[in-house]
């Protein structure tokens, strides 16, 4: 009996323990501490992978954290400067290690590894970014407006970088406004969005509107935006909150400020031509702002490079839906395909990622590794998701062995821009705005919603988690036709209700306690690890 | 020279020996503080609080009196 | 006052969405033509052989089968409609003509639209085998690109369809003859418009309220003689000696086609005297003018994204002075306030507000009064208390002026 047990404990010491929820399994659910979601300790996931995990993804990203720092920074008493200007910043950027933390529970062997450069890159991402603010931003250097300033073009965070490239290579720096302020902040750091959310709220506007809007507009109701930019380009991505948000940025910003409207019905090829003017007047409005005209070499190369990622990414995609060797767990999978396609192509950061992801997935599809072995039900995730819970995905596949192969903003820009010529560029880069992230499917007549099926059929997913943000209405108006299909279809669907990047409105918990009933009530489905059923969370980043 | 020898083999197997121990001590600090969350812990209780009471009384500028021009910017309109 | 003498029969037009003028237009052998926004020209389809009807949704207070669908979170009109729809209070129409305007109105319509779906064909909600339903796409902007855009999407999304499917005349000259009938009927509302312009107005929010909603929900040819002798019989309609209100308001904001809202601004004092709201006068009764050598579709196209005033316009010079233009009306209308509403759930309006509760009070000097409200306003009781403070603080400030 000792003998077991001693081999039991060294066997653990060695491999980590075990998934399934019998004696003697790894009980994620014990580790954390009551309320604030910290860790009583970190798992220990096995020799290999908890040193592995401790110098090549905790201590490797401290590290490169402070090295990207100086890499993109001018001057790195900016960088300093700005965290104690910014809440967003400083209270946000810190804790960045518990967002890998958070969603890399429970992950072993080649999953950590690949899913963790997909983190590493939306970091050195978003530290570009903010390298980016603070080096043009007026409030840092005594109110002047430097040359970093001067070439540099706000645009709101659903104005996707790619339309930015003609400028690129003249030393234009595109920056959407809100993805550092307010995107990212939610899914590192939820508690900072609310200040943004109550702050423009305490200026009259009703709690309904989309929250993630809400806070795009607090920002400057707390002035908490870098000035950092002469001009200002919107959009009406993705909703009727959309456009409403910039009349109040246009008014705090107080800026030249062009608006770029995206027409609705895409599907009509009458648009086309329409999009493709509105696309050229903003270039001539940069123009004419910038003083620096449009470069097609410079917009030829970096869609190249772009053109590539998206196919590493379909590379990706066939392994994902073919196999059971993809390495990259859902939150990864998610939170990397919005940001790089948003963002697009202003560093080496996401081919880089993604040429190691790419490696590690070989490796697996050679050597037949099943990187998550437990998984029960290969999940489809539908709609826009829960900022604040986008590690979501990591619970259900630890508690529930429930593996969310794909997404739907990760199909939002799902296509190569064509660089033969400047027509058909002009063409592609039209049909290409219209299908930016919440807006492909969520507007732009419902059919396009319901492709899910076919999306389905594609990822090889047996399970829906139907994402139900409580405020957006173009989701609302779906909801019971959704409810219908699901039915008539007997497809297995769970509900995630959320309020986008509100913690408040539903909680982490009660995220889990819906799936929770769903797996037992509807599939009478056993957890895998029963210590993760429960546990209060309420007030982790 | 063999008592040469002697001396530097032992300052170099005190260097060694120093450099593994500083290594070994290191490495297990940073292991505590990696298994503990004790960065986690310290950015959760201290450092996180701190900040949240400067954000809290930064005095900032009332967007509310930002003036509202009707002409301060030109139509920025290009297809006419 | 004395009473209008055809205010009854005009509410009793309002009860329902096919009232009697809509049967009878449907008898006639027209088709009706459904649709909501103001940016889908109700000249257009008013074409011979058809008639526009603006739908609204009165009396629906509890949208239950509707919530199902469209969720109880986006806005209460369009929830209405959709209910009054799987009632079956549709079936009249032979088409819808959709806009992707805004989200709300935009979903309960896509689920008008039948076969894209398995449950919504198994729904069929408009009982009606020749029932069709288009969705042309608006732009956000005035600009040559937008009307471009907007005329070839009411060609394409309207105009074809309706010739196509029905046989409508969609020539030049029956587009003009069409915008000869509507102008008529802008004439005429902004002839009874006019009288609440002065000190003592002969006609009250709510009538104007009545009588621009029956232009827009009955066929125009049989509403037409009605307006003709209401307009008629306001040239000799006598105030009453003592005035019955306390101050003057512009009513401004988002979906309203509830006469009884006016209503009860009205009954705290307010004299409603100017109606810039979607289902308003303001921009919809502003006679359609074609140019010289401007074909009428083109004219139509400009027009209505010329003159309306919808938060969902984009540019900047345009969303400034939006506010400016509302500061105007107050002005033009001799009004002492402005109360801007929004339903709830509508997000474009929900902005706005805010923006036009803080602009039009500091660089206007115009007191605001900002709500919230239900498409039927149960909550009737609040409301009375906001907007009898409203007055209340106007008098005061008039007091302090020492007018």
């Amino acid at each position: 009996m000792a003998k077991k047990k001693l081999t039991k404990t060294l066997k653990d010491f060695w491999n980590g323990k075990p998934h399934s929820g019998e004696e003697g399994g790894r009980r994620l659910g014990d580790l954390y501490e009551d309320k604030t979601g910290l860790l009583k300790h970190r798992e220990w996931r096995g020799v290999k992978d908890t040193f592995y995990y401790m110098y090549n993804i905790w201590g490797y990203n401290y590290v490169h954290m402070v090295l990207d720092i100086l890499k993109f920074s001018n001057n790195p008493i900016d960088f300093i400067k700005g965290t104690w200007r910014y809440r967003w910043m400083g209270q946000t950027y810190l804790p960045v290690i518990h967002w890998f933390e958070r969603g890399l529970q429970g992950v072993r062997g080649e999953a950590l590894r690949a899913s963790a450069w997909h983190y590493r890159a939306m970091v050195s991402a978003s530290i570009h970014q903010i390298c980016n603010f603070f080096n043009a931003d007026t409030r840092l250097h005594g109110g002047k407006e430097n040359d970093a300033y001067r070439h540099t073009i706000f645009a709101n965070e659903t104005t996707c970088g790619t339309l930015f490239y003609p400028w690129k290579d003249a030393g234009y720096q595109y920056l959407p406004m809100e993805m550092i302020p307010y995107f990212v902040t939610c899914h590192v750091n939820s508690h900072t969005v609310l200040n943004y959310i109550d702050a423009v709220q305490s200026i009259g506007l009703p709690g309904d509107p989309c929250p993630m809007c809400q806070a795009e507009s607090g920002l400057f109701v707390l002035d908490d935006v870098p000035d950092s930019a002469p001009i200002i380009i919107t959009c009406n991505e993705a909703c009727d909150a959309s456009v409403s948000t910039h009349t109040l940025q246009d008014w705090f910003a107080n800026k030249p400020l062009f608006a770029l409207p995206i027409p609705m019905q895409f599907d009509d090829p009458l648009l086309k031509k329409y999009c493709m003017n509105e696309i050229e007047e903003m270039w001539k409005f940069i123009e004419e702002q910038t003083g620096v005209p449009f470069s097609w070499e410079s917009m030829k190369k970096y869609l190249e490079r772009q053109n590539k990622l998206q196919r590493d990414e379909w590379e990706k995609w066939e392994v994902a839906s073919k196999t059971d060797f993809y390495p990259i767990n859902g939150v990864a999978q998610a939170l990397f395909r919005i940001y790089s396609t948003q963002y697009g192509i202003q560093g080496d950061f996401w081919e880089e990622a993604s040429e190691k992801v790419k490696k590690i997935m070989y490796k697996c599809v050679e050597k037949k590794i099943n990187p998550f072995p437990q998984t029960r039900h290969r999940v489809i995730a539908w709609s826009c998701a829960p900022l604040y819970y986008s590690n979501w995905c990591t619970w259900a596949y630890n508690c529930w062995g429930l593996n969310t192969i794909i997404n739907m903003d990760s199909l939002m820009f799902d296509m190569e821009i064509r660089t033969d010529s400047y027509e058909n560029m002009l063409e592609d880069m039209a049909t290409y705005h219209m299908w930016a992230p919440m807006r492909r499917m969520a507007v732009g007549g419902m059919h396009h919603i319901f492709e899910l099926w076919d999306y389905m059929k594609r990822f090889n997913c047996d399970m829906v988690a139907m994402y139900d943000q409580l405020q957006c209405k173009g989701m609302q108006g779906v909801h019971g036709l959704f409810e219908d299909e699901f039915r008539k279809r007997n497809i297995n669907a769970f509900w995630i209700p959320h309020a986008l990047p509100d913690s408040r409105t539903v909680s982490r918990a009660e995220i889990r306690r819906q799936i929770n009933d769903y797996m037992t009530t509807v599939m009478h489905e056993e957890p895998l690890d029963p210590s993760l059923l429960d546990f209060d969370d309420s007030m982790t980043w | 020279m063999k008592k040469c020898s002697c001396s530097f083999g032992k300052k170099l197997g005190k260097f060694l020996l120093k450099f593994c121990g500083i290594f070994v001590a290191l490495n297990a600090v940073i292991f505590v503080i990696f298994f503990f969350d004790l960065d986690g812990k310290l950015l959760f209780n201290v450092v996180e609080p701190f900040l949240k009471k400067h954000y809290d009384n930064m005095e900032r500028r009332d967007v509310l009196k930002e003036p509202y021009d009707l002409n301060k910017f030109p139509v920025y309109k290009y297809d006419d | 006052m004395k009473d209008l003498k055809h205010l009854i029969f005009f509410e009793k037009l309002l009860q329902e969405a096919n009232n009697d003028l809509v049967k009878q237009g449907k008898a006639d052998g027209k088709r009706a033509i459904g649709y909501t926004c103001y940016f889908m020209p109700e000249v257009l389809l008013d074409l011979p052989g058809c008639f526009s009807v603006r739908l609204r949704a009165p009396g629906c207070t509890s949208p239950d089968i509707a919530t199902y669908y469209l969720s109880g979170r986006v806005c209460h009109y369009a929830r209405s409609l959709l209910e009054r729809a799987l009632e079956g209070g549709y079936n009249f129409l032979d088409a819808q003509m959709g806009t992707e305007t805004c989200t709300a109105t935009c979903r309960f319509q896509e689920h008008l639209q039948q076969k894209h779906l398995d449950s919504v064909d198994d729904m069929r909600i408009i009982d009606n085998d020749d029932f069709f339903c288009t969705f042309t796409d608006i732009p956000f902007k005035n600009s040559e690109n937008s009307y471009n855009h907007f005329e070839t999407q009411l060609r394409a999304h309207v105009l074809d369809p309706l010739h196509e499917k029905f046989g409508i005349d969609t020539s030049d000259e029956a587009i003009l003859k069409t915008i000869e009938a509507h102008n008529e009927v802008c004439r005429l509302i902004n002839e009874i418009g006019e009288y609440r312009k002065l000190d003592n107005p002969t006609i009250t929010g709510y009538e104007f309220h009545v009588i621009q909603l029956v232009s827009l929900t009955c066929p125009k040819y049989l509403i037409l003689p009605y307006l003709r002798e209401t307009a008629e019989e306001m040239k000799t309609r006598e105030p009453d000696l003592k005035k019955n209100f306390r101050c003057k308001v512009v009513l401004a904001g988002s979906e309203n086609d509830d006469p009884d809202f006016t209503k009860l601004v009205e009954s705290c004092g307010a004299l409603v005297v100017c109606d810039r709201f979607c289902y308003g006068a303001v921009e919809s009764r502003i006679p359609i003018e074609v140019k010289e050598g401007q074909s009428p579709l083109r004219a139509i196209a400009e027009h209505y994204l010329k003159t309306s005033n919808c938060p969902r316009f984009m540019p900047q010079d345009e969303m400034r002075a939006r506010k400016k233009r509302l500061a105007e009306l107050a002005e033009e209308y001799h009004a002492d306030g402005i109360i801007v509403a929004s339903n709830k759930f509508c997000e474009y309006w929900s902005y706005e507000r805010v923006i036009d509760t803080f602009i039009l009070k500091r660089d206007y000097g115009i007191p605001v009064c900002s709500i919230e409200k239900e498409y039927i306003n149960s909550a009737s009781g609040q409301l009375r208390t906001r907007f009898q403070a409203f007055v209340e603080s106007i008098e005061i400030k008039q007091i302090q002026e020492g007018n």
